[in-house]
């Protein structure tokens, strides 16, 4: 009932750590968003919906295997594989005759694309329920300071940081990421001097919705498959990217990190009111910084 | 003399020509609107299902006073405003004589304020809010499922007879939530004075990650925590439990736990020692009319019926029942004789009470466990709360209906 009742110093480092595994899946689900809105200059409205395509295929797969540990690996590689060409077919046979539309007209355009994923997930699964157990060594908790701690998020916690250094090698590291964030910034400029522009686009809008399924693959064990879960997952990735700055990256991990944080940290000390934490946090942050914490593509 | 005869005659017959084969071919219609998309469907498709099924064992023995049984069903997507329009376009265009529905409550009280301004008979499918028959109840409402004023006092009921002192609620933040954790928390203040409320949690509708909430709960060090969510957001929060071994550490009581659309998801890595409610199990009771209720639905949908199978199959024998009694197609007949009315169902006899159409549904309270032969958990330990203990009294209705 009173405000701030349990808060103890073991109970703060476990709310910590569990907003610290949810941030892992904002952070892959929102990054992936920013990077096709900041290269390609299209909300994706879609998003959410190969993150739960994503999901449905991790289930598919992993069940194809009895739900085994070699299933559940190769699921996680797997079904972010398939929601690759599915966006690739999407990407090549209609986005790119589209980019020089104006922004409603995508967003639009991307809208109807959660309608048909939404229709085309019922046709292929179903309404039932989901469930996919995580693999055998992920199963059940660790006990840190008499709390207990699930396994899965501690995999995710690994997880995370890497997923966020092959992107940070990706960007600054290979040429395609450098070509990718001169095209962000000048798209003419970039075609003017031989480079095909097109290709890059591709590339960037299959890599930016492997992130969505990636994403929906690690979720997949630790709630319930089902319709309505692009949604959920869709507004909030939305307001970790406009708080972080469009289309940049690093912004998505720190809005990712506040998003998750507050969450987890303003379930302890106010329980009653914890679904507010979060968007209080957004309302600030754009009080002070109407165009997002960090540099903004667009 | 002999011309008006001829007359006559011939008016009697083209009356017959007309009117024969009109009645003959006019069906019975009854609309169904319910959310078929989404989440919900999980629930609504065993209703419409075993609905479906006893319909077409009218019709093969003739139908409803010999007009035969047309079922409309219309697609509410979970909103109200579709819904409300299919519901429109039922009564209006397709004059259904009876309509049904739906799992979302604020539809289902949308609907039913239509209707009573229409005339139309309407029976409440699955929506678990306790002012359809309640504060917003009347003639033309009838409710064959529990709602949450029933699971809160049934609940209370088992809960009050464990040792538990200390509580915590954690929910849905929306009505469902709320309103069934009030049933219970109101119920279990009463019979058991003393039990204290250490403090709630509150969540949003397809909330993703329960763990932070878990953590939250366990660093309170509560006796027991009513869990006062629903639908979609109860496999993941048993999935969430069993992750951070919840149900080890304390136990705790979910209204739908126990049901088969939430365990069946779930396997055997469901969290064991659950307390949960429901209306109906297809493996309890174990009757021979339970049986062969389960043998027919499984013969033609090729899966085990869940809760919704029995709203379906009640509101079929209520409307068969109460018009074979009536005798004629009349709206305010066939009324009288569907209040209190009873009717043999897999769960035994089931009374519609007459004052507020309340169905009076027995309650099975039982705790998730593993069981040899499944390959998901069932409810052991079943305890048969009869629908007599968990009605609020005629005084509450009355009550409620004052305000």
């Amino acid at each position: 009932m009173e405000f701030a009742a349990n808060i103890t110093l073991a109970a703060l480092l476990q709310q910590v750590l569990v907003g610290l595994s949810r941030t892992t899946i904002l952070f892959i689900v929102a990054s992936g968003l920013s990077l096709v809105l900041g290269v390609l200059r299209i909300p994706n409205v879609a998003h959410g919906s190969l993150y739960m395509i994503g999901a449905f295929c991790t289930y598919t797969v992993a069940t194809l295997f009895g739900q085994s540990t070699l299933g559940f690996w190769l699921a996680l590689i797997i079904a972010p594989l398939i929601v690759a060409l599915i966006s690739f077919i999407v990407e090549r046979g209609l986005f790119c005759h589209l980019y020089e539309r104006e922004h409603l007209m995508l967003l639009l355009f991307t809208f109807s694309f959660t309608l048909v994923f939404g229709d085309l997930v019922k046709l292929v699964w179903g309404s039932d329920y989901r469930s996919l157990t995580p693999p055998a060594f992920l199963m059940g908790f660790i006990t840190i300071s008499d709390l207990p701690f699930p396994k899965y998020n501690l995999f995710l916690l690994v997880v995370g940081p890497l997923v966020a250094a092959g992107l940070w090698f990706l960007t600054q590291k290979t040429k395609i990421g450098k070509i990718a964030r001169a095209a962000a910034v000048d798209r003419e400029m970039v075609g003017a001097i031989g480079i095909n522009v097109n290709l890059v686009f591709a590339a960037v809008f299959v890599i930016g919705c492997y992130l969505a399924g990636l994403g929906g693959a690690l979720v997949a064990p630790t709630q319930n498959i089902t319709q309505g879960m692009d949604h959920a997952i869709i507004i909030e990735a939305f307001l970790i990217v406009i708080i972080g700055g469009l289309g940049n990256i690093w912004g998505a991990l720190l809005g990712a990190l506040i998003f998750g944080l507050t969450d987890s940290i303003g379930i302890l000390v106010w329980p009653q009111f914890a679904i507010v934490f979060p968007y209080v946090a957004v309302v600030l942050v754009l009080l002070f910084r109407p165009k997002g914490l960090l540099k903004s593509t667009w | 003399m002999k011309t008006f005869a001829w007359f006559c005659i011939a008016l009697a017959m083209t009356l017959v020509l007309i009117t024969a084969p009109a009645q003959a071919a006019k069906a019975f219609k009854i609309g169904i609107v319910d959310c078929y998309s989404g989440p919900p469907a999980a629930y609504t498709n065993d209703v419409r299902d075993a609905f479906k099924l006893e319909v077409d064992k009218i019709n093969a023995a003739g139908g409803i006073l010999g007009r035969k049984v047309e079922v409309l069903t219309r697609d509410s997507k979970f909103k109200v405003d579709i819904g409300l329009s299919a519901a429109k376009e039922l009564i209006y265009r397709e004059n259904v004589d009876i309509l049904m529905g739906t799992i979302n409550s604020a539809l289902a009280l949308a609907i039913s304020d239509m209707c009573r301004k229409e005339k139309v008979p309407f029976f409440v499918t699955f929506s678990k809010s306790a002012k359809i028959t309640g504060a917003k109840g009347h003639r033309y409402v009838f409710s064959i499922t529990e709602n949450t004023a029933l699971a809160g006092k049934a609940g209370a009921q088992g809960l009050a007879k464990r040792p538990y002192k200390k509580y915590w609620i954690a929910g849905d933040d929306y009505e469902y939530g709320h309103a069934i954790a009030d049933g219970v928390w109101n119920n279990l203040q009463k019979i058991k004075p003393g039990v204290e409320l250490l403090g709630q949690s509150w969540w949003k509708v397809g909330e993703p990650d329960f763990t932070p909430y878990i953590t939250a709960i366990l660093s309170a060090k509560p006796d027991a925590v009513i869990v006062a969510t629903g639908g979609r957001d109860c496999v993941p929060f048993l999935k969430a439990a069993k992750a951070t071994g919840f149900n080890e550490r304390i136990p705790f009581f979910m209204h739908t736990a126990t049901e088969l659309s939430t365990l069946k998801p779930l396997g055997l890595n469901a969290p064991e020692g659950v307390i949960g409610t429901s209306n109906y199990f297809f493996y309890y009771p174990e009757t021979a009319a339970n049986k062969h209720f389960v043998k027919n639905f499984e013969a033609v949908y090729n899966r085990k019926p869940a809760v919704g199978a029995v709203y379906g199959f009640l509101a079929a024998r209520y409307i068969f029942g109460a018009y074979q009694k009536a005798g004629v197609i009349d709206t305010e007949k066939f009324i009288d004789n569907v209040e209190g009315m009873w009717v043999d169902s897999p769960v035994g006899k089931v009374t519609m009470r007459a004052y507020d159409h309340q169905a009076m549904l027995p309650m099975f309270m039982g705790v998730t466990q593993k069981a040899a032969g499944y390959d998901f958990l069932i409810a052991k330990d079943i305890v048969t709360i009869p629908g007599e203990d968990v009605m609020p009294t005629i005084e509450e209705i009355k009550k409620a209906r004052m305000k």
